[in-house]
């Protein structure tokens, strides 16, 4: 991270604070008055039918989109309409429901890619390591069009993970993957929280969701319905309402 | 890329072919006719201006239409500074030339590559057109009729000083964007823009950097042109086809690599001049160029360059810039 962004970093403050953001298309309310902290290494999972507004709040507190009221600040810094690449270089990295690699670059580029607006002396030795996390130094040279689904999943978590971020946001990020990448990801989500960093987490998978996270946001309808652990929100009514439609 | 091992045999056979080349452009006017000079030089030029345009095309994934304008500028500042009444020599020439070219890449750059593929293909080429328009009829430009250079006819000096040019920009562009930081956010930028953008990397201000520094190289060729051919005018140093050429040249050799856009240059250049010297001034060279220019699109998506290096990487670059059209 910037050392610049660093310095701005105001201590006491939580990593990640979304304050009462709204978000409009049109007539269509997809986020509505949504706010929510995660604290340093804890994991947040934000999940919902589709539709909720889940991926629309995380492009919200990444900057792809602009929010039409309330506050998002990022390690104590209003980061509200600040441009995506000022908003990552500040400390948030993110995942895409569909992996968005540079198809035309190798999975070493696409790492390398990542800590070119970071700390470029360390990038090959955090690369060796991410490889090695993630259990992909055997493709490091190929294309990352040749990469199966859970293999572009996998490089585009590394490439998360190289620009050395305080917050992650993780959507879908184990959505179709074999057993065997999924426990991957898990592993390195534990890992990388021990360190500090704090993730949000989009997941359908509700064993992933019960594993790894600390606390469950639920939101409906682009609003937060429920939140809390797992046991709770799990017998939440307004949350079988969400999910199933049951009154 | 920068991150694989510096010495290896691959490097060293690649080192050995590159300073063979070099020697023999160096020594080729010793062993040619003056006709088969000029040829050699108008390749170096295109060389160079097909490198330039692959910056903005090839690297960073935007079809621009409009580098026609470029090439004008320079012409017209080196034509515009060398007549009587300011009496520049040549190479002070140079430098003018190209910061307007890097003013005007950042002016015009700057709100169009915020738009994509046809929009911004468009784009380009109505500012092309306009600048054409506006030197004919601009009086210091002398409208229509064109403007005279002092004549140097020394076409070893003009050799030499394409191949300088043309070698500098190669050069450049492989150490630029092969071998640094700038190389790994153009090509990200061009491969998924939002990705880019989540990785910190500032893709406006990147892409408007690669328009400028794409713009300043086909200056540089448009100026060494104007006193080469001592004598301009709108349509031979601002005309579409000069785009035209740049974008083919690139397809045909590879678009997004290095040495690609060379290898297309000189094979239509030597094959236009061929036509020309054979047939006369005859349109016989455009339907060539659209058979050999489909017939790579299809079997050689990276162009011809992919038959000696073996790349496996052109279908997607190629079918993911065009795309965006």
């Amino acid at each position: 991270m910037p050392v610049a962004s660093r310095k701005a970093e105001s201590p006491g403050h939580p990593p990640l604070a979304i304050e009462s953001v709204a978000k409009h298309f049109g007539g269509i309310t997809a986020v509505d008055d949504v706010s929510l902290s995660a604290g340093a290494g804890e994991v947040v999972g934000v999940i919902g039918p589709n539709g909720s507004g889940k991926s629309t709040l995380f492009s919200l507190a990444a900057g792809g989109q602009k929010p039409d009221a309330g506050k998002i600040r990022l390690l104590g810094i209003d980061v509200t309409g600040w441009p995506t690449w000022k908003i990552a270089r500040t400390g948030i990295s993110r995942t895409f429901q569909i992996p968005s690699l540079f198809i035309n670059m190798t999975v070493r580029d696409n790492l390398l890619a990542a800590a070119v607006e970071g700390d470029w002396q360390r990038a090959r030795g955090r690369m060796e390591d991410t490889l090695e996390m993630l259990e992909i130094s055997h493709v490091v040279n190929n294309l990352a069009s040749e990469l199966s689904g859970g293999q572009q999943k996998l490089v585009e978590f590394g490439r998360v993970c190289m620009r050395d971020p305080k917050v992650i946001l993780l959507d879908e990020v184990t959505a179709g993957v074999h057993p065997n990448i999924r426990q991957i990801i898990l592993g390195a989500i534990q890992r990388l929280r021990k360190t500090g960093i704090t993730f949000l987490v989009i997941e359908h998978d509700m064993e992933m969701v019960k594993e790894i996270c600390d606390r469950l946001v639920v939101m409906d309808q682009g609003k937060i319905v429920a939140e809390g652990d797992f046991e709770t929100i799990a017998s939440n009514a307004n949350v079988q309402k969400a999910y199933l439609g049951r009154t | 890329m920068a991150s694989k091992p510096v010495q290896t045999p691959k490097f060293i056979v690649r080192a050995v072919l590159v300073g063979a080349m070099a020697i023999a452009l160096a020594v080729l006017p010793a062993f040619i006719d003056p006709y088969t000079l000029r040829i050699a030089t108008g390749a170096l030029m295109w060389a160079g201006l097909a490198c330039a345009w692959n910056i903005v095309g090839g690297y960073a994934g935007y079809i621009s239409f409009g580098h026609s304008a470029f090439f004008g500028i320079g012409a017209y500042t080196t034509a515009t500074l060398m007549q009587s009444d300011v009496g520049a020599s040549f190479f002070i020439t140079l430098l003018p030339a190209i910061v307007l070219a890097i003013a005007v890449a950042v002016a015009i750059g700057g709100p169009t590559m915020r738009l994509r593929g046809a929009y911004f293909a468009i784009a380009t080429w109505a500012f092309a057109e306009m600048l054409l328009q506006l030197v004919t009829v601009l009086d210091f430009t002398g409208g229509t009729a064109g403007l005279s250079l002092p004549a140097y006819l020394n076409e070893f000096f003009f050799y030499y000083t394409m191949l300088i040019a043309a070698a500098a920009s190669f050069v450049g562009v492989w150490l630029l964007i092969e071998h640094s930081r700038f190389g790994f956010r153009i090509k990200a930028l061009r491969d998924d823009e939002p990705a880019a953008e989540s990785l910190g990397i500032r893709t406006n201000l990147v892409k408007v950097q690669s328009f400028a520094l794409s713009a300043a190289i086909t200056a540089l060729f448009g100026s060494i042109y104007a006193y080469w051919t001592t004598y301009i005018d709108p349509h031979s140093v601002m005309g579409p086809e000069i785009t035209d050429q740049m974008v083919v040249m690139v397809l045909l050799g590879g678009l997004g690599t290095v040495w690609g856009p060379a290898l297309g240059a000189v094979l239509l250049w030597v094959t236009n001049r061929y036509i020309w010297s054979t047939f006369g001034d005859t349109v016989i060279y455009l339907p060539i160029l659209g058979v050999i220019i489909a017939l790579v699109v299809l079997f050689l998506p990276n162009g011809l360059i992919s038959l000696l290096v073996g790349r496996q990487r052109g279908k997607e670059l190629i079918s993911s810039i065009l795309s965006k059209l």
